[in-house]
């Protein structure tokens, strides 16, 4: 079964046999590998389809840079799906479940291959031009095309079970990357004492060196190095190794995400493991050590199966002891792929050839090849591959000058291409640090930095594990000598290293029609060099554009493997050289991160902050229906059996105009107020008059910014000379505490008053019926409650039931009202007590429904409902509200600018509908004629709207142009199939007198 | 996510804690009475909006619960320099000059 | 103190509720120090972040005008009429937890972005938990207590509780 393995190579356990499936069949590979390694040990190189043409693809890399292999994966049950799963860095393990993508019926089989025919269709821009005409065609054709092909695999359909971590982390050195260069880095930066944390996308540490083990290092194997080094690192307390774990982007102030997987690769992770951890970590130093990606070569045939980079055939001989093929040919412009060649000769492989397009490869590396039987084949280029599920053949073709001779086939299960490297700069990008081309290398390279960071070994195009050890130490010790340590860069004996070096090619030179040839510029999104240079003929000039117009560069891989040959290639067409052309941007995430690592603990219950009074339990153990206020749940209504929401809020009311209800207050905003010149204060921040109030009374108190708008509202006691209890909105109450420190501490800091929130101090319990003072009398201690000794609007400290209180009599219901604050601790002991006290005077506890209801009767406003951030106290009809006395105060001068004294202003209104069992709804839009031609002209909307159990009918407040002028008029509220007649009126509904507060 | 210095607490802190707060040297009137119409009006909505240095305010929310003014650059977003609510706004070439 | 019922143990990180402690919110000017620290017999903090104790009185300096004030069950801190200030009680505002362990600080971190490094025992500061603001007090070196308003307890228990669990679980 697994005739592609070597028996004992590798670094995979031989002894563990791994069974998991893929599309049904069952694969077996070995404790360590990846799906990918595992597939092409029992000789499968085809993966998936491609995303437009349904292409058949195998692997092309052996890292997360893969564009073809990407995989379904299911980890247990149904719900613990994952699609675009790369293949190549999923572990395997006893029975996980693989599945490929994009194909249909089957892989081997595929319909939708029907696009490669129709390549016309499909080619460059055709977002906007095959979907464009018949118009007709959209809904039918178009659409639902676009459909079915849109996005990769399959979404998941079930709700993700797993849950997911975060943390902060802070430390003096963060090494993104664990290969030769970060290591030595980690090695530098650790012996100096700094807090180092070295991450590494793969399940193994060492990058490059476990593809490399013919490497000494100091003496030792380079194996055997890797293991002394990751031994002394994880021995030391000032050290975080961290496998698994992917930088995913490079934020401001040193700030790098990384995501570690932590239990995708176990077959049975522990209970409460999370799935991913997302780290936020804050580095002194950040050292970026993630190497180089190898860049594939463009030529017609370039994504059959078996045609793969031969860095990636290299790691998966090495690392998974894996061979590609039986008889590879290599085709390359760099030296790099001819090692390769040589151990999978000495590994086995019967390697066909050696294609270079250079004709001045080192004699040393020609001579090597001759001897190990392979025909090396400088000066030639590939002009196309054979094989329909998998590479069978690859015609090759001298090249002398512009002439491209005829070729010849070799025949070959493998096509090992190398078009040289690309330094891995994503996340250097992700800082908008500038990057430089640099002739000498071939390739853009770090320029300007913006971060406090180093780049390290191939990343700035030092080809080689020597280069890139002693680099790696130097930028170690670098960083930890920034970060205030004393370091210092050790040096490596290196033997067996093989650093090479290559040109830069654009699509290789071929004696066919390059206008037909089919060579892949981007794999994932299906880009081809000739829809590049499509492009460029149909006017994209920008490397933007072009990358837009082709899609080049813009799938989950974010153009790793493609961008350079896109650049080369649009930079031929646009006649002009590469680094004026520029990249594109790169952008977090490095590789595709879950929706989950990215939510982490905000999900389920903790999806947000949900806030609860004291008296929440109650509430929930009455069966009530909540609703969010800001970020509290409120009781809406708290149904009996039968009721509905109308019923339930129907009998609340009534149970409030007739007898007693209880009300929880608790989430009201409060604001102790105190010092010297609180009352000053107040006079400057609300419209009213705050001076003259005296000690045991309240008013009501309105809010307004300086734009004159009103803010907020609430009842405001004072309880002594130097001492307010200001309640706001509940929804108010941070954002009025912010604007008052605001105006405190910047505009008066002369003023001796401070603020102190009490919001969560106290738990507020609202008695409001004609029964309240009978229920609340007997528990009262310390205080007469009279009309004539505690009227309307006073306030006293005193005990109910025992506990220490402020009591305040205050009625937002139009009947005698209460409001008992108690230190929150007390507050379901004493709703308790009232409650059990209450049963005698017909006691209901009613929600916020009815509170709306109740408040609406009596047209007192809600901020924030009736009122959207441009009512004045004019348009709201507050003007009694204001301190006419007043020099100054916030927002005053605003009420005076022309815009707010003008006609035309929305003005708050009652409306009475002619039917009046016709609830209208909030929001709906207000005319003055409904026989108008349409579009008709609206001047206004209905903002509060009730049934009003008092007065048998319906009740509504709109916000209506010159409302206040149109008293008794007829205005209409069109409705999808009716116009509603309505008639605008007062706002006070209920008691307009006031009698029944004065009890 | 930035990091801020609290000129307060004398501590370099993570953004988590602040608040952005508008504009800063924008003194409210000490009579607004006074002054007309277009002169509120100005108060009242016209702001800077640079490109480059900006003086802005924020308030260290999860904190010491103070407002502070900063100096900080829309392109790359980064603070320059953080000053007590109540300094004069620095001057950015003196300082340039004394660095160099 | 005592610790409420809610109290785990988990891999190297106990969370206990702590009952309530008398707590008021002092806010005066600086130049006002030494007469409020001579009615209190507490030196009060001038640096933010700075904690004294004398006696069952003690005091977290929060801000440049702002003291967090515990006092035994009983107390009640005076100062002078004649000294402008802002005593308020807040005891009932907040809910406590003693977070102690050799992983305290790592369960902190799941909401807490400062570096707790920089904190050393015997400071304090407010802070943001997550979304939610709190005071954060070392009190020793695997030490801390965190104090958030009462309506945000149960969320952010909830949070300590998920962080406990994946500490014990070893991933």
């Amino acid at each position: 079964m697994s005739r592609y393995r070597i028996p004992g190579k590798g670094r995979i356990d031989h002894a563990r046999p791994v069974r998991f499936t893929f599309d049904g069949r069952v694969i077996e590979g070995r404790q360590g590998d990846t799906v990918a390694s595992a597939l092409l040990a029992s000789g499968i190189h085809l993966m998936g389809r491609s995303f437009k043409y349904h292409r058949p693809r195998g692997v092309v890399s052996a890292g997360s840079e893969e564009p073809n292999a990407l995989i379904g994966t299911q980890r247990g049950g149904p719900d613990r799906f994952e699609p675009n799963t790369r293949a190549t860095m999923q572990e395997v393990w006893d029975g996980l479940t693989t599945e490929s993508q994009n194909k249909w019926p089957s892989l081997a089989f595929d319909l939708g291959a029907i696009n490669d025919r129709l390549y016309m269709l499909f080619s460059a821009g055709f977002y906007y031009k095959t979907f464009m005409w018949p118009k007709a065609f959209w809904d039918k054709v178009y659409e639902p095309f676009i459909r079915r092909a849109a996005g990769l695999g399959r979404s998941p359909a079930l709700p993700d079970p797993d849950h997911y971590a975060s943390r902060n982390l802070h430390c003096d050195v963060l090494i993104v990357g664990a290969g030769p260069a970060g290591l030595a880095a980690a090695l530098s930066a650790a012996r100096a004492g700094a807090q180092v944390v070295l991450v590494d996308e793969h399940a193994e540490m060492g990058g490059t060196l476990l593809s490399e083990p013919q490497l000494r290092i100091d003496g030792a194997g380079a194996w055997d190095w890797l293991a002394a080094t990751l031994a002394e690192l994880s021995a030391l307390p000032n050290v975080r190794l961290m496998s698994r774990t992917t930088a995913i982007g490079y934020y401001h102030e040193n700030m790098v995400g990384l995501c570690q997987r932590l239990t995708d690769h176990l077959a049975s992770p522990p209970a409460d493991a999370p799935r991913e951890r997302l780290w936020r970590v804050r580095a002194k130093q950040v050292v970026l050590a993630q190497g180089a990606i190898e860049k594939p070569l463009v030529f017609d045939g370039n994504d059959r199966p078996g045609v793969m980079l031969s860095g990636a055939a290299q790691t998966f001989l090495h690392r998974f002891g894996v061979k590609v093929g039986d008889r590879p040919v290599v085709v390359t412009v760099h030296d790099s792929a001819w090692h390769t060649a040589f151990d999978l000769a000495a590994a086995g492989m019967k390697v066909a050839a050696i294609v270079d397009l250079r004709n001045d490869v080192a004699p040393a590396l020609v001579q090597q090849a001759r001897t190990l039987g392979i025909e090396p084949l400088p000066g030639h280029t590939v002009t196309g591959t054979t094989g329909r599920l998998r590479v069978a053949s690859v015609r090759v073709a001298a090249v002398s000058g512009s002439q491209v001779a005829s070729g010849r086939r070799i025949a070959c299960d493998a096509l090992l291409m190398c078009g040289g490297w690309t330094p891995s700069l994503h996340l250097f990008s992700h800082t908008k640090g500038s990057l430089r081309w640099d002739a000498e290398t071939g390739a853009f390279l770090p320029d300007r930095k913006t971060e406090a960071c180093q780049i390290a070994g191939a990343g700035r195009g030092l080809w080689g594990v020597a280069a890139a050890l002693d680099d790696g130490a130097k930028a170690g010790a670098l960083a930890a000598s920034a970060a205030g340590r004393v370091a210092g860069a050790g040096t490596f004996a290196v033997s067996g290293d093989r650093p090479g070096r290559g040109v830069v090619v654009r699509e290789l030179p071929t004696d066919g029609n390059p206008g037909r040839a089919k060579a892949f510029v981007d794999y994932q999104n299906d880009v081809t060099a000739k829809d590049i240079r499509l492009a460029v003929r149909e006017g994209m000039r920008s490397i933007e554009h072009v990358k837009r117009y082709t899609t080049n560069g813009m799938a989950t891989d974010q153009g790793k493997l493609s961008n350079i040959n896109g650049l080369m290639i649009a930079s031929e067409a646009l006649q002009k050289p590469a680094p004026e052309v520029g990249l594109t941007t790169f952008r977090p995430p490095y590789t595709p991160t879950s929706f989950g690592a990215l939510a982490g603990y905000h999900k389920d219950d903790h999806f947000e902050v949900t806030r609860r009074t004291p008296i929440d339990a109650w509430a929930d153990a009455q069966g009530a229906v909540f609703e969010p206020v800001a970020l509290w749940r409120r009781a809406r209504y708290f149904p009996r059996a039968g009721e509905d929401m109308h019923k339930a809020v129907a009998r609340e009311c009534r149970a409030v105009r007739s007898a007693v209800g209880m009300f929880d207050a608790s989430t009201l905003g409060k604001i102790e107020v105190v010092g010297p010149d609180a009352a000053t204060f107040l006079e400057r921040m609300y419209t009213n008059p705050w001076a003259k109030l005296q000690p045991g009374r309240c008013r009501y108190g309105l809010l307004l910014g300086e734009d004159g708008f009103i803010r907020d509202d609430g009842v405001i006691g004072r309880l002594a000379d130097d001492r307010f209890h200001v309640t706001t909105t509940t929804g108010g109450a941070a954002r009025v505490l912010n604007m008052m420190e605001d105006y405190l501490q910047t505009e008066w800091p002369d003023l001796n008053v401070w603020l102190t929130s009490t919001t969560e101090q106290w738990a507020v319990v609202a008695l409001q019926g004609p029964n309240a003072r009978k229920l609340l009398e007997p528990l009262v201690e310390g205080l007469d409650l009279s009309d004539a000794a505690f009227p309307h609007m006073a306030v006293a400290e005193c005990t109910v039931a025992g506990f220490l209180a402020r009591l305040f009599r205050v009625s937002f219901t139009g009947e005698l009202g209460f409001e008992i604050n108690v230190p929150a601790r007390h507050g379901r002991a004493l709703w308790d007590l009232l409650w059990q006290a209450g049963q005698a005077h017909g006691v209901t506890a009613y929600g916020t429904e009815a509170m709306h209801v109740l408040r609406a009767e009596k047209g007192f406003i809600i901020v924030g409902q009736d009122t959207d951030g441009t009512v004045t106290p004019q348009d709201a009809g507050l003007t009694w509200a204001i301190g006419k006395a007043k020099p100054d105060f916030v927002g005053k001068r605003s009420l005076m600018r022309p815009d707010i004294v003008a006609r035309g202003r929305k003005q708050l209104v009652g409306l009475l509908t002619d039917d009046p069992a016709t609830v209208l709804e909030e929001g709906a839009q207000i005319v003055a004629d409904p026989s108008k031609p349409l579009p008709m002209r609206m001047i206004g909307h209905v903002t509060s709207s009730y049934w009003s159990e008092a007065l048998g009918r319906s009740i509504a407040m709109a916000l209506i142009e010159d409302g206040h002028d149109l008293q008794g008029k007829t205005l209409h509220v069109p409705m999808e199939g009716r116009t509603i007649a309505a008639r605008v009126s007062g706002v006070t509904f209920y008691d307009p007198e006031g009698q029944r507060l004065k009890v | 996510m930035l990091l801020i210095h609290c000129p307060y607490c004398e501590e370099t802190l993570p953004e988590a804690e602040f608040a952005y707060a508008g504009e800063a040297h924008i003194a409210r009137p000490a009579d607004p009475m006074a002054l007309s119409d277009e002169e509120w009006r100005d108060f009242l909505f016209i702001r800077s909006n640079p490109r480059g240095t900006h003086f802005e305010r924020w308030r260290h929310l999860h904190g010491c619960g103070r407002f502070f003014n900063a100096v900080r650059d829309t392109v790359t977003d980064k603070f320059q320099m953080t000053y007590k609510a109540g300094l004069p706004r620095p001057d950015l070439s003196a300082m340039k000059e004394a660095a160099e | 103190m005592t610790t409420h019922d809610r109290e785990f143990r988990a891999a190297g990180v106990t969370v206990g509720e702590l009952a309530p402690r008398l707590r008021f919110s002092l806010r005066l000017r600086p130049d006002n120090l030494p007469q409020a620290r001579l009615a209190l017999g507490l030196d009060l903090p001038e640096k933010i972040g700075g904690l004294v104790t004398a006696g069952q009185r003690r005091a977290l300096c929060l801000g440049p005008d702002e003291w967090m004030l515990d006092c035994a069950e009983g107390d009640r801190p005076a100062l002078p009429a004649g000294l402008p200030h802002a005593l308020v009680e807040v005891t009932d505002r907040e809910v406590t937890w003693r977070i102690s362990g050799p992983r305290a600080a790592e369960l902190l971190s799941i909401g807490i972005a400062r570096d707790l490094a920089a904190l050393s025992p015997g400071k304090g500061c407010r802070t943001a938990f997550g979304s939610v603001q709190a005071v954060l007090l070392r009190e020793g070196e695997d030490s801390f207590t965190l104090s958030v308003w009462r309506s945000f307890a149960s969320h952010v228990a909830g949070l300590l509780a998920i962080g406990q669990r994946e500490l014990a679980c070893g991933l």
